[in-house]
């Protein structure tokens, strides 16, 4: 075959349309329609090129529709072939011209030639025109029943089309009942397998709105059918057998014997090459011995070994594929993977995304017997040129350290990386050494010689800064110049652009004022004048409230700055169990890959209302992208826990590495930590009541928050319609459009915190009250909703904004409604509602 | 539902669309634009194979310079689209006889165009055996002129013979000679610390196949590993012969391979594909003879000079050689000059990734070989003291040697009409990713 011309193999953007070349082809096309010259084929298959050629650079062709069907009347295959590849393409945009193919592909429907037929049939369900499927029916339906194989299979693939482009119209037809009885009887494995495929689809879309489709679903996991697919599963080529593996994975055995023998039958599957097959009989094999502790260990000792020899094998993008999966399985049972550890080595020449996934297995799997090599291979990747792999490494050290009882070793290490010299490595060091002490305050007196040698001057990074600013507060009276120290980063107060390492400057100056009052006074006056002089909210706020509280009593003020130091247990999990539980039943999946349960990243309904709008791929502000909207709430909330961090004694910066930053850090209340988790976070209304009249505390109340309308008395009742319905961009319009009418905080019961793993179970309850979920993301601890709800008797439309931060049980809503004198009355029902949630 | 694809694009390095094919409306059409914008245009590209960008999916791969895109907006099997990616490049490849690249589908895009059409339908992958497809269409690849392809074109019904049984295999065919090549290919991975120890051993090896052999022949291979051999002798009831056995960790096999007959008698028996394909793949970690030993010693010499002295010995069996052999030595960015001694082959400093790459074309075995070689610096006083010291690697071929000493002990083939054949058997062990830290 010729290359296309020359003109266009390197198309660009700027390309002129080629509108010329168009013209030309038509003509050319013309003349050869009627012609019967012999050769004619030849040159026509040239001019199908160079059209086939234009469309695949993006050239526009569609306006040669029409002498492309009149050129189409010929037996030559391969021009039959690029012309329905073209009338494919084109036929979505223009259906009038369409309706003129539909005659030549039915007549080609019932060539005697099986390949024709098959490919004509494809092609007149790839149409996808709506109201042409009246012409489907007849084609498909003697599809079904054809005698080649090849046609049956397309024809099982074109009811799919069929019922994606006119639902109605294919379950009229019956063809569901056809596919099902060809499943059983065809004597060809690819028709069965795409009926499977087929009728998986079909029934699970149908199953919300129609019983029979929901029993339909459930036959297909039924004992005989499963065994009637397992036992042929070898007949079937390796795309099949995934299937009918996934199929597999939904049947529920009836006891261990029938579990037993599924397993033999499929034992062999994990020997397949293709790793997706392996991937899927994994996945069969976890899930039915989940309720059996012994065999399900056994499973994972059987799977190790095929999934290494996948994982070495193949493109680094198939190995990063299998070991997220590994990773999954690592991660639920790192012992058994412990003694493989050098499986997880990284090479050099690996890509990045591959090796920070065995940093983190190389992590997980650490315990007494091996500890010591890996942590001797990571501290090899800390010298690494690849920044960002050094630094997993060093957090990865950290990490084991900090989950080993035995650190002393570990200590050492992080120790000479401080004398690597590198800012990277010293920066991560120093966070890590942080979250040590706090962990193991034991060793502070080996850390802080060390530390204390730092020039705060090569260290630039913020987490770093903090970190070193919040050890010298706390080992002040360790280390001789502390506050020598503090004072030079004070009197650099207006360089220091973080408002973390401000705060921190804060608390720390504190601190070491309580121990060493006369050395840091004069720092410490002046960090409290530049705080209060800060432009950064919470920077203000916390220098005007050490200042008040120093002023109010020193003593109370280092009890609440300073209290004595509590070693942190343990550093919370980042994901709550119930979700690594889904992903895990979510296996084989991209759930895996991202680390999330499908309904975050899939499901319509999950999706934020700015989605809609959006251009494709500004994901900056999507909030079905957890891990990009929690960075968003997860500042507010570390921004409260930083106030909070005054009377805790515990500053949480260091977590916000590992995200969510909830940790058991002990929530003390005493009189003036519940005072100050009022103050900072809660609206006025609320707060106002519980101040105690000896701090004042107007001009902290004052501060940014708008004034709450004093609550009406008793607001009439509202009712709700049970059924409203709202679509996502109609929400998203009024929800742009309408004023903010009410703001509120409320507390969460612990029993809905509790009931509150996944965004769905609030959404239940809420639509029990008639409020409506259109949009809801994010994970523990952060959820954001978007609520609405209907008055009963009006369409008159309440929208909420509505977010829960589990850790503080706080929720706070954001209303606004087309009748705005009712919104007070709208946010009780909705309190009210939110209330009962978790309760029995 | 492991839907692999929604939609399938090919675009170049540039981020141009080479071919693109729509298997599922549920993807908007300017997917592409989403994908160069977010991830070809920004450092994305090389950090994670998989992302979502919008309510999409997209997985991709590299292949030469071409990047190939799937996009799906359900919850996919990504093993599955990867795989899928992989064996239709395979699928491409067999069309164009050799390359797959930028070039090779701007030449043959009706052909992929045809090729995709029959590989996936719906999103679902289809039959991706070049043998059956082989069938279906109508399209010849454009060849590179040296690669002969026989003549056979099938006859239009030939679809009538694909049988469900063997679907990997078409009857009738027939050759004037029958030969069977069977090749053993093993890439010998290696990780060792500066101070020579093992910290990380394994080979991966390959049965590669090329079968032209008449009618529908049943083959069956025997090789030393160790549970196979003593199967047969348990089977045979006679004590297994003396001689090295070997421990294969996993083993897998072409769909071909009739896998209850290896559970329960741990023989490979097969009916092969027509043409060229791969039997099995196994894995080994114990017992593993590396063919070469690196010892290096580098010097730093004060701020501005370094000696490097590398030396290389085999340690396989004399009578063999290596060929290709690549050793790179990594030095500092900041290298100003380099002079050096090689006893056999070639050195060079090559600046553009900071490596002494020393060559030597043959290497006979149970010999050694030394380069030393002194580095001079330019001193800077951004840099700090220590360099990072990536590790030495090491490229080479030995042929006629297996890493881990697997042999073929027979391959026999049977046909019901009973015709000779004749079997080549190759072994060649390959570096994978053969590291020495410094």
């Amino acid at each position: 075959m010729p290359p296309p011309a020359a003109s266009s193999r390197y198309p660009s953007p700027s390309q002129p349309s080629g509108k010329s070349e168009v013209t030309d082809l038509k003509s050319q096309l013309r003349q050869l329609a009627g012609s019967r010259a012999p050769g004619v084929d030849d040159s026509k298959r040239d001019l199908f090129k160079k059209v086939i050629s234009y469309m695949t650079i993006g050239i526009d062709v569609s306006s040669v529709f029409g002498e492309m069907v009149m050129c189409s009347a010929t037996s030559d295959i391969v021009l039959k072939k690029m012309c329905y590849l073209y009338v494919g393409n084109y036929a979505k945009g223009n259906p009038d011209l369409s309706l003129l193919t539909i005659n030549f592909l039915q007549r080609d429907c019932k060539d005697e030639d099986p390949m024709i037929r098959g490919l004509a049939l494809r092609s007149l369900c790839s149409l996808r025109v709506p109201n042409l499927v009246e012409y489907l029916l007849g084609p498909l339906g003697s599809g079904l029943k054809d005698n080649n194989s090849y046609v049956r299979t397309i024809a099982v693939t074109g009811v799919l089309k069929l019922y994606h482009i006119s639902a109605s119209t294919c379950i009229d037809a019956e063809f569901p009942a056809t596919l099902k009885s060809l499943m059983l009887h065809d004597s060809d494995a690819q028709v069965v397998a795409n009926c499977l495929a087929a009728l998986q689809e079909i029934w699970s879309l149908e199953a919300s709105h129609s019983e029979e489709a929901c029993r339909e679903k459930e036959s297909l996991l039924s004992k005989p059918l499963i065994y009637y697919f397992l036992n042929r599963i070898k007949e079937f080529n390796e795309w099949a057998q995934c299937l009918i593996l996934e199929l597999a994975v939904k049947y529920v055995p009836s006891d261990s014997n029938d579990i037993f023998d599924i397993m033999n039958l499929l034992e062999d599957r994990l020997q397949h090459a293709n790793g997706a097959v392996v991937l899927a009989t994994v996945k069969v094999f976890l899930q039915l011995t989940l309720s059996m502790t012994d065999v399900h260990q056994q499973v994972y000792e059987r799977i190790k070994s095929p999934l290494l020899t996948l994982v070495s094998s193949g493109s680094p993008e198939q190995s990063y594929a299998i070991l997220s999966h590994l990773h999954l399985l690592v991660v639920r049972a790192p012992f058994i993977f412990a003694s493989d550890y050098k499986h997880f080595y990284c090479q050099y020449n690996e890509p990045s995304y591959v090796k920070k996934l065995k940093l983190e297995m190389l992590t997980a799997i650490a315990n007494e017997s091996n500890t010591y090599e890996i942590v001797t291979e990571l501290c090899e990747y800390a010298a690494n040129v690849d920044i960002e792999i050094a630094r997993e490494s060093i957090r990865a050290v950290g990490k084991i350290a900090l989950q080993q009882y035995d650190v002393n070793a570990i200590v050492d290490r992080l120790l000479q990386f401080l004398e690597m010299e590198k800012d990277y490595v010293t920066a991560e060091t120093l966070v890590l050494v942080k979250d040590l002490l706090r962990k193991h305050p034991q060793w502070s007196h080996d850390c802080i010689s060390v530390v204390g040698g730092i020039s705060s001057k090569n260290i630039q990074e913020p987490k770093a800064k903090a970190a070193l600013i919040w050890m010298l507060g706390e080992y002040a009276q360790d280390m001789s110049d502390a506050p020598y120290i503090l004072e030079n980063l004070i009197e650099n107060w207006e360089e220091e652009h973080s408002a973390e390492v401000r705060l921190h400057l804060l608390t720390a100056a504190m601190k070491c004022f309580f121990k060493r009052a006369p050395e840091t006074q004069k720092a410490l006056g002046i960090a409290l004048a530049a705080g209060i002089a800060d432009f950064h909210q919470d920077v203000h706020d916390r220098a005007l409230f050490y200042y008040r509280v120093l002023q109010y009593d020193v003593h109370v003020a280092e009890s609440v700055v300073s209290p004595p130091q509590q070693a942190v247990s343990a550093f919370a999990d980042t994901q709550s169990s119930e979700i690594k539980d889904r992903i895990f039943d979510e296996f084989n999946s991209l759930s895996v890959i991202y680390q999330k349960p499908s309904y975050m990243f899939t499901d319509k309904e999950h999706r934020g209302p700015f989605e809609f709008s959006e251009e494709l791929g500004s994901t900056s502000i999507t909030p079905e992208v957890s891990s990009d909207i929690v960075p968003a709430q997860q500042f507010e909330a570390n921004d409260k826990d930083l106030l909070l961090s005054t009377d805790e004694k515990d500053d949480n910066k260091g977590l916000s590495s590992n995200n969510c930053s909830a940790y058991t850090a002990p929530y003390e209340s005493s009189n003036i930590s519940s005072q100050m988790q009022e103050l900072a976070i809660s609206g006025p209304a609320a707060s106002a009541t519980t101040t105690q009249s000896s701090f004042d505390f107007d001009d902290l109340l004052g501060l940014g928050l708008s004034a709450a309308p004093a609550p009406t008395p008793s607001p009439p009742l509202l009712k709700l319609n049970p059924r409203a319905s709202l679509d996502p961009r109609a929400f998203q319009q009024k929800w742009r459009q309408l004023p903010i009418s009410l703001t509120q905080e409320y507390s969460v019961n612990p029993q809905g915190i509790a009931a509150l793993t996944v965004p769905q179970s609030l959404i239940k309850h809420m639509q029990s009250h008639s409020i409506h979920c259109i949009a809801s993301g994010g994970q523990s601890p952060n959820f954001k909703f978007f609520f609405f709800a209907q008055k009963e008797a009006e369409p008159s439309d309440y929208l909420t904004e509505c977010i829960i931060n589990s850790s503080s049980a706080k929720a706070q809503i954001k209303v606004k409604a087309d009748d705005q004198s009712t919104s007070q009355a709208f946010a009780t029902v909705f309190e009210t509602a939110l209330s009962k949630f978790g309760m029995p | 539902m492991p839907v692999a694809a929604s939609a399938i694009y090919f675009l170049n390095l540039r981020g141009d669309v080479l071919i693109n094919r729509t298997y599922r409306d549920d993807v908007g059409g300017n997917m592409v634009d989403a994908f160069r914008t977010h991830i070809m245009q920004t450092k994305e590209l090389g950090n994670c194979p998989v992302r979502q960008i919008g309510g999409c999916s997209f997985v991709y791969m590299r292949i030469s310079n071409v990047y190939i895109v799937i996009v799906v907006s359900s919850n996919a099997n990504v093993a599955c689209a990867f795989k899928f990616v992989v064996e239709a490049v395979a699928l491409f490849k067999s069309y164009f006889g050799g390359a797959f690249d930028e070039d090779a589908i701007r030449n043959n895009f009706v052909l992929i165009y045809e090729l995709l059409d029959e590989i996936m339908d719906f999103g679902y992958p289809q039959n991706l055996s070049p043998e059956i497809l082989k069938l279906y269409i109508t399209q010849e690849g454009v060849r590179s002129p040296f690669s002969s392809k026989p003549k056979d074109k099938p006859v239009p019904n030939a679809t009538l013979q694909v049988t469900g049984a063997v679907g990997w295999r078409r009857e009738g065919l027939s050759y004037k000679k029958n030969e069977v090549f069977l090749d053993i290919v093993e890439s010998v991975n290696l990780l060792m610390s500066s101070k020579g120890n093992v910290l990380r051993c394994d080979v991966t090896g390959k049965v590669l196949m090329k079968c032209f052999l008449s009618g529908m022949p049943d083959l069956k291979l025997g090789l030393n590993d160790k549970i196979g051999l003593e199967k047969e002798s348990e089977m045979k009831s006679r004590p297994a012969k003396s001689g090295k056995t070997i421990e294969l960790d996993d083993v897998t096999f072409h769909q071909c391979v009739n896998l209850t007959r290896f559970n329960s008698e741990k023989t490979v028996s097969f009916v092969p594909p027509d043409g060229e394909f791969e039997l099995m793949k196994y894995r080994i970690t114990e017992g593993v003879n590396l063919p070469f030993r690196v010892l290096p010693t580098i010097n730093e010499l004060g701020r501005t000079r370094m000696e490097v002295n590398v030396k290389v010995k085999s340690v396989f069996g004399a009578k063999m050689f290596a060929l290709g052999v690549v050793v790179k030595i990594p030095v500092p960015k900041q290298t100003a000059k380099t002079n050096f001694q090689v006893t056999t082959g070639r050195a060079k400093y090559n600046p553009s990734i900071d490596c002494l790459v020393w060559k030597i074309r043959k290497f006979p075995g149970q010999t050694e070989s030394t380069l030393s070689a002194e580095i001079e610096l330019i001193s800077t006083m951004g840099e700090k003291k220590s360099w990072t010291r990536p590790p030495i690697q090491m490229e080479f071929q030995v042929p006629m040697f297996t890493a881990s000493g697997l042999r073929v002990r027979f391959l026999k083939v049977w046909e019901k009409s009973g015709y000779n054949t004749v079997e080549w058997v190759r072994y060649i062990t390959k570096a994978g990713s053969y590291e020495i830290r410094c």
